[in-house]
């Protein structure tokens, strides 16, 4: 098990280096200590900070996803489809609509946006179970609410765009101070409870068996899955189906059992983003682009599988 | 019937300047040359979507089915706002692209769906589908970078704003198209809407019949997204509203669907003037508290 976490640690720095030596200038990871002043802080002020947002939110999302996943008990889970993704979009949009620009407000924001999005799918799924189409439509509508609330602001037009996407273009060192404590806190909490994950995504009478209080553990897995979220949409934008792809993936490496799935699906959602980045560099769209078509795929092939219900 | 003659004639009158008395130069102008087309192409995208949703619905049997989680209308809507982004030229603008679009979003759908269980299953692909869609149409914005929100609104969203004589052509070209389409698939929906089962003891093959079905129903939404958009949720809104008043047949439906566009379009004109809203907006969230609503009920 450790060795497959390691293997799949490796992936994800090869993924970060090729994330940090793509981009306008030809400057490698190697001018780091190099000689070229220039390529230096291109590397260092630039790239760097864009590669590290990228790989903590991507660990955020995957994150997010896997714990969703064990709470709501179904395989379709994931930040965009319970309205936690594109909740934290429209606090996010909102708040820079009310001209907030510092990253901490914007992530409150965020955050905000993200549990009420939630909050409403959960009053709209009442005991159906039905959790993902529901969870389609609340996002539908949370996207086109954002929308509305350009209208107040339309030169945000480009922004929001990006937001609704997902993209690392222009994030420096300021997007990541208030996003890496998140992304340690979160990983490590999740890693921690990953027993009480296990039990959650068994049934609830199995979790009654065993002693576990099932609401106030669920409520908070699902709190912290939003708080997840919210940072890592305040920090890139939505970068859709990150938090699906990210837990199925990780599961094929290292199994259910949650105190290795929770971090290797860190790994790799942080390797999905950088890889999504690396080649959205290339071909010049948004790395939110890669994510959500490549995502596309992955819901397809789970919603086979599941029948839709999950 | 009457509400749709009552929202006519407000949608006419009402704004600023607020036509109700005087008849005037300014008044003539403002009636004929802006109210009178944004209101036919409101009629029009209400009705062509209420109906597509009908359709839909009918034949897969779900009410959930709508041409906005079929991937047809993100799919119609990218391929114009990705046209528009990039100012390419096509022949027959807003059309061609559209229908390519409906037809490749619903086509995606209907491939991937092939196999799959249940109608849950079929509503996810779709929602697969459509906001992969999406993406290319964020990407072509965000790459394009169009610094026009009208793009990014309208084909997300839908609008109808700056609407005049000359977008309205398109329009009524779909138009010619479509109308015999849709009478030539209704036998086909009725049938469908009892079971596969009877469907094949009529001597129907379900699987071609809804594909026949799905493609007049991209032929419907292609026709409005070139100039209005997906407006969103209509599909979804219209049937409701037909079978609460108590008849879900076509006209019935599609009549609703244009009475629901023309009062949120004359919402979205005056409620905060001289902010406009999309009326995409409005319908999705008449949409949601009509799905509030609903739930509260089942």
């Amino acid at each position: 098990m450790r060795w497959r976490l390691a293997g799949l640690a490796a992936v994800v720095v090869v993924c970060a280096l090729a994330q940090l030596s793509v981009g306008a200038t030809g400057a490698s990871p190697g001018a780091l200590f190099g000689a070229d002043e220039h390529a230096r802080m291109v590397v260092l002020e630039l790239r760097a900070p864009r590669v590290l947002v990228g790989l903590c939110a991507g660990a955020c999302l995957g994150i997010a996803g896997v714990v969703l996943q064990a709470a709501i008990r179904n395989q379709l889970a994931s930040p965009e489809i319970t309205g936690v993704g594109s909740g934290a979009v429209l606090g996010a949009v909102a708040a820079s609509v009310a001209g907030v620009a510092q990253p901490l407000p914007m992530a409150v924001a965020a955050l905000v946006g993200g549990v009420l999005g939630g909050g409403v799918l959960w009053v709209l799924v009442g005991g159906s179970g039905d959790v993902a189409v529901r969870g389609v439509v609340v996002s539908a509508v949370l996207v086109g609410t954002t929308l509305v609330l350009l209208t107040a602001r339309p030169q945000l037009a480009g922004a929001v765009s990006r937001w609704l996407l997902g993209s690392l273009a222009g994030r420096t060192w300021e997007h990541l101070a208030p996003l890496w404590p998140v992304a340690v806190v979160v990983l490590v909490a999740a890693v921690l409870l990953g027993g009480v994950l296990d039990v959650l995504a068994v049934d609830d009478d199995h979790a009654h068996g065993v002693g576990l209080a099932v609401v106030p553990w669920r409520s908070g897995v699902l709190l912290l899955a939003a708080v997840a979220t919210s940072a890592a949409v305040a920090a890139v934008g939505a970068t859709a189906f990150v938090g699906l792809l990210a837990p199925h993936l990780a599961r094929r490496f290292v199994g259910v059992a949650h105190r290795a799935a929770v971090p290797a699906s860190a790994l790799t959602g942080a390797g999905a983003v950088a890889a999504a980045d690396a080649v959205g560099q290339v071909v010049r769209v948004p790395a939110g682009a890669i994510t959500a078509l490549f995502g596309a795929v992955v819901l397809v092939v789970v919603a086979r599988r599941t029948g839709g219900i999950g | 019937m009457a509400v749709g003659v009552v929202a006519v004639l407000g949608s006419l009158a009402l704004g600023r300047p607020l036509v109700l008395f005087e008849w005037g130069e300014l008044e003539q102008v403002v009636v004929w040359q802006l109210r009178l087309p944004r209101l036919l192409l409101g009629v029009v995208a209400g009705a062509c979507l209420g109906t597509a949703g009908l359709l839909l619905q009918e034949s897969l049997r779900n009410p959930l089915a709508v041409p906005e989680l079929l991937g047809v209308s993100s799919g119609a809507a990218a391929a114009v706002g990705t046209c528009v982004a990039f100012g390419v030229a096509v022949p027959f603008a807003p059309l061609t692209p559209a229908l390519a679009g409906a037809a490749v979003g619903g086509g995606l759908t209907l491939l991937a769906v092939r196999g799959a269980t249940g109608p849950a299953a079929v509503l996810l692909i779709g929602a697969a589908v459509g906001s992969a869609c999406q993406a290319v149409l964020l990407a072509a914005t965000a790459v394009a970078d169009s610094r026009e929100q009208g793009v990014l609104v309208r084909y997300l969203l839908g609008s109808l704003t700056g609407t005049t004589w000359r977008t309205l052509a398109p329009v009524a070209a779909g138009l010619v198209l479509v109308v015999p389409a849709v009478v030539l698939v209704l036998p086909r929906v009725r049938v469908l809407r009892l079971g596969d089962d009877e469907a094949l003891s009529a001597g129907l093959r379900p699987g071609r019949a809804r594909l026949a079905v799905l493609g007049v129903a991209s032929l419907l939404v292609a026709a409005v997204v070139g100039p209005a958009g997906p407006v969103a949720w209509v599909g979804f809104f219209a049937p409701r509203l037909a079978a609460w008043l108590g008849r879900p047949s076509v006209p019935v439906t599609a009549l609703a669907g244009a009475v629901v566009v023309v009062v949120a379009d004359l919402v979205a004109r005056t409620a905060l003037y001289p902010v406009e809203l999309p009326v995409g907006g409005l319908t999705a969230l008449a949409a949601v508290a009509v799905g509030l609503l609903v739930r509260r009920r089942a």
